[in-house]
């Protein structure tokens, strides 16, 4: 066979070498947390299975015609939001939140679907014919096309996938050109339920930077007023969203704030966590050996906690070597957005960048202490077919338009 | 970022510093917590530390068929060790207090070392109490040793049935590696008889709940407010079709003999009693057992490890004639009037076939009843060898009979292929075929296949799969799943059995061999042999059903050279059949001395 040195050119290794080690580390720690866990022993070997149907995936997102992934937007789009309707209807409960769907035997969560629907959709609305996101109204509607599966994830409830989402729509919108008031209008409603978190000062506190803000930028009155109105209300909004979420929510955002508050309740796993980080020391305790993870102390700890089991056994050299991964793949892709054919290929780059990241900051963050305790796998590590083989697919995207990319001849 | 373009340079710059900066905050949080404070959070890890507690799911209880428990269980004490928190340096302490040899604590540690630390071994099953008053006063100073309570086989109920109960041990790291999901270490696993077929009813599901526990070990709480924890479910109950009290008639009868019974009900294929002896004590094997008394079993020379009842191989003797007989029958070379006369023996070209007596004029009731060897070297010659052999399969010989228990043998029938094989085409001789009538020669049987066969003449052809389990239930919900016996019809004339049946009946009822059980309560048939054997004496064989009408009960003895069938074999048979019955022989009847035939 001759040797195609021309491979890079085609093919991303920056990107799925990096995968491919992520998936590996994943496989270990797997394999690591369900020994001698005789009714989890089998998601290893699942995972297996898992890591070569996504491989599978990979391989045909990445060999799709450019063209024919913008033919696909509408209707994966449509599927995606009838099938979180569905489970909405007809799902399985886990964990408190009904975000599975089961089909001829086999579980899905649409929530993953709906990620490359969301992505697409947003991408191609985005870079329709002349839309100028800095008009109200393209604003909203795109907003609007973030906000619907947004909506739909929430009453699962599946807090951690609606703020991926959240941010997905955000980064894509920013990526479009969004102008610093558009940005300032957007994100402060999110920063004043995040506030009203902290009680009804750090509220009204909240609001008086709004209004200085408002000031600085100096629109007109109606435009002011408006704004000013959104945030107000958002701050009550979020008063009545905290009270629809389940108790084990309400506790894990409770405890965010004061981990020390309930150590046997939510704040229990993160703190296990961040003791299996933590005692894991320089170069680790050795593959099998973390007593951590070999005391099954943090329940199912191959699905969200999986980076727990690598800071023990692997210390901080593997701790770090996970997150240089990581980083390598999100400026490679970054990158990727830059060289994109078209704006529309830049932007469903971007929104996979944008989920890759979301998904690894908040469960590292959770894992780390630095951010709340929001059930989410890591990408490629974790536990769980959904989610890996829509990510595999995702970066098989991601490659394809590198292939196609406009300086590629 | 006055640009407000598409994917602008800036946009790109603030994503990427969005990116490196969260990025840099994780690895600085990961210095902090693995480099800077690893030591805090390490002696946090080191100082609490969840414990599962595992509870062993007590195993079904094994009854009879009346109810009866025959195999129950008993709470006992287990000693275990924790490798990660032992030091060996404590083993002699505690090889001194168990009486056990020293090496005894690292020999069990060494055979599982690949397993995970923390999962406790068991050093000592059913200790005594002073071991554990020993404990408790020490147990401070004793790190990673611990005991727990557990359930383990109770054998005090009268019966032994060591082949047939059989037995569930701690599970071997063999079995454990190709079982690993079902399994895990310490866990016990049914590695014989009825224990190792119905294993998984019998097994039940583990318990486990967690504790919170401080560096001293000392148990802080419950882990996650008990959660995940859940109880221990006891296996199903096993209900039995042995009857208790034939079983033990049996056992008592074994005591000092070494030999084999099996009793069916014929009807349903329901075994009643089933026997081999010398028997090993079950006891032995529900502690932690030694290698020197495993090997002690293994090289006795008279083998109590052996299932004689499904694995021992003997020579049926006279008690196969009536195959012969009810071939011959079918396959119309004689009737019940057909006369062929014995002066004491058979000539075969060269060779001269025995007979015990000169019995005359004979014909097949009195051929059975008088167990004439003339009569059946003269029905096989003219049967052939092949139609002799389809016979004996049709009733179930050369063929396991795939009871309830996973160790059982073929046996060996002959054929013409077979000898071929055996011989070549030509080396062997029609002369081979001639002892085959009366049972000797080539043909080997067990005891469980001779039982079967007695089944099928005491029920006109038509029996069961011969079994143990009769049901068994849920010990929470206490549903009952009835097992529904497999029923199967060899084919044959009634007129052949009937005819056939009646020589048997005069074995014991009329001027036959095995006069010394006659007894009109029990109204027994049946019919006596004797084995040859040629490592030593011969064996005894007894096979008999009763009652002649409406038989419940079928039996095959064999004891172990004690010559004649009818001295030793038939009374056994007998007293299992009264057993059975509820019927008590009269105590001369039980002395009189057996006519030797």
């Amino acid at each position: 066979m001759k040797i195609n040195y021309k491979l890079q050119d085609q093919f991303d290794l920056a990107v799925f070498i990096p995968v491919l080690l992520l998936i590996g580390f994943g496989l270990l720690a797997i394999y690591s947390s369900t020994l001698n866990l005789p009714n989890a022993r089998a998601d290893f070997y699942k995972q297996i299975v898992f890591a070569v149907i996504s491989l599978v995936i990979f391989l045909v997102a990445y060999s799709l015609p450019h063209q024919t992934i913008k033919m696909t937007v509408i209707p994966v789009y449509g599927i995606s939001l009838f099938f979180l309707l569905a489970v909405l209807a007809f799902g399985k409960t886990v964990y408190g939140a009904k975000s599975w769907l089961s089909i001829g035997g086999f579980g899905f969560q649409p929530s993953e679907l709906a990620k490359l629907g969301t992505i697409l959709m947003l991408a191609y609305w985005l870079t329709y014919k002349n839309r100028d996101i800095n008009n109200l109204i393209d604003l909203t509607i795109a907003l609007g096309i973030g906000f619907v599966p947004i909506f739909l994830i929430m009453l699962e409830p599946d807090m951690g996938t609606a703020i991926v989402f959240g941010l997905i729509t955000l980064v894509m919108v920013f990526w479009s050109g969004l102008s610093l008031f558009g940005i300032f209008v957007v994100l402060s409603p999110l920063v004043v339920i995040f506030v009203s978190l902290f009680g009804t000062i750090a509220l009204i506190i909240a609001l008086l930077v709004i209004i200085a803000a408002l000031l600085f930028f100096k629109r007109d009155l109606f435009n002011s007023v408006t704004v000013f109105v959104i945030n107000l209300a958002s701050g009550f909004f979020f008063d009545y969203i905290f009270r629809i979420l389940k108790p084990h929510q309400q506790k894990r955002i409770e405890s965010f704030l004061d981990p020390m508050a309930d150590p046997l309740g939510a704040g229990y796993n993160a703190m296990q966590a961040k003791v299996a980080i933590g005692s894991g020391g320089m170069f680790g305790k050795g593959f099998l050996e973390g007593n951590q993870t070999q005391l099954r102390f943090i329940p199912k700890q191959w699905t969200d906690f999986i980076y727990s089991v690598i800071g023990e056994e692997f210390g901080f050299i593997g701790s770090v070597t996970v997150v240089i991964l990581f980083t390598i793949i999100f400026i490679r892709m970054l990158n990727i957005a830059s060289l994109a054919k078209d704006k529309f290929s830049a932007l469903v780059v971007v929104g996979i960048l944008t989920l890759l990241f979301s998904h690894f900051a908040l469960n590292i963050g959770m894992d780390l202490g630095i951010t709340p305790v929001i059930g989410l796998p890591l990408p490629f590590l974790s536990y769980g077919g959904s989610s890996l083989m829509i990510n595999m697919l995702l970066v098989g995207l991601a490659l394809n338009i590198y292939r196609n990319r406009k300086l590629h001849t | 970022m006055n640009d407000n373009a598409f994917g602008s340079p800036a946009r790109k710059r603030i994503l990427s510093i969005i990116i490196i900066g969260f990025v840099a905050l994780i690895v600085a949080q990961l210095f902090n917590m693995q480099i800077i404070n690893s030591p805090t959070y390490a002696e946090r890890s080191d100082d609490n530390s969840v414990k599962p507690i595992y509870q062993t799911a007590p195993r079904g209880i094994l009854f009879d068929r009346n109810g009866e428990v025959l195999v129950g269980n008993k709470p006992s004490f287990t000693l275990r060790i924790t490798p990660s928190d032992y030091k060996d340096s404590l083993s002699p302490y505690i090889e001194n207090i168990l009486g056990v040899d020293s090496g005894y604590v690292r020999r069990i540690l060494k055979a599982n070392e690949n397993y995970s630390k923390y999962i406790p071994r068991r050093i000592a099953k059913d200790v005594s109490f002073n071991v554990m008053a020993w404990y408790e006063e020490n147990a401070s100073k004793l790190p990673g040793v611990d005991y727990v309570m557990e359930t383990q086989r109770d054998y005090s109920f009268g019966v032994a049935g060591a082949h047939m109960f059989g037995y569930a041990r701690e599970i071997p790291m063999s079995i454990l590696q190709k079982r690993k999901d079902e399994y895990s270490l310490g866990d016990e696993i049914g590695l014989a008889g009825l224990e190792k077929t119905y294993e998984d009813i019998l097994r039940g599901k583990k318990g486990i709940h967690y504790v919170l526990v401080d560096s001293r070990q000392k148990t802080i709480g419950k882990y996650k407010s008990g959660e995940e924890d859940f109880s221990a479910i006891k296996g199903y109950d096993l209900i039995l079709t042995i009857d208790k009290a034939a079983q033990k008639a049996a056992e008592e009868a074994f005591k000092d003999r070494r030999g084999a019974l099996v009793a069916i009900e014929p009807s349903t294929g329901e075994i009643l009693a089933f026997i081999s002896s010398p028997q090993y004590n079950l006891e032995d094997f529900s502690k932690v057992t030694t290698l020197a008394n495993y090997n002690a079993l293994r090289n006795n020379p008279d083998k109590p490890m052996l299932n004689r009842a499904t694995m021992g191989y003997y020579s049926p003797g006279s008690t196969y004639k009536m195959i012969t007989a009810i071939a011959a029958l079918e396959e119309g070379i004689i009737d019940e009037e057909t006369k062929i006369g014995c002066s004491g023996g058979f000539q075969f070209g060269d060779r001269f076939f025995k007979c015990l007596h000169v019995h005359g004029a004979t014909d097949v009731g009195t051929s059975i009843e008088k167990s004439c060897n003339t009569f059946y070297y003269s029905l096989v010659n003219k049967l052939g060898l092949d139609r002799w052999s389809i016979y004996s399969k049709k009733f179930g010989f050369g063929k396991n009979s795939n009871v309830d228990l996973a160790e059982e043998k073929d046996g060996i029938v002959p054929s013409s292929e077979y000898y071929n094989k055996r011989y070549g085409k030509r080396g062997w001789t029609k002369g081979f075929v001639i002892s085959l009538g009366i049972g000797q020669g080539e043909l080997s049987v067990t005891p469980l296949q001779l039982a079967q066969y007695t089944a099928l003449f005491a029920n006109f052809g038509k029996s069961a799969k011969p079994h143990f389990l009769k049901s068994y239930s849920d010990s929470k919900t206490k549903v009952r799943t009835e097992v529904k016996p497999s029923y199967f019809d060899i084919g044959i004339s009634r007129r052949s059995f009937e005819i056939v049946r009646h020589g048997m009946w005069r074995v014991v009822n009329g001027a036959g061999t095995a006069g010394n059980i006659r007894n009109p309560e029990l109204d027994i048939s049946g019919k006596t042999g004797t084995a040859q054997n040629p490592h030593g004496d011969n064996h005894a064989v007894f096979v008999g059903f009763a009652p002649y009408d409406n038989p419940k009960i079928a039996i095959a003895v064999i004891v172990e050279n004690a010559g004649y069938g009818s001295a030793s074999a038939a009374p056994i048979a007998r007293d299992v059949i009264a057993a059975y019955m509820r019927k008590t022989i009269p105590n001369q009847q039980n002395n009189e001395v057996a006519q030797v035939h």
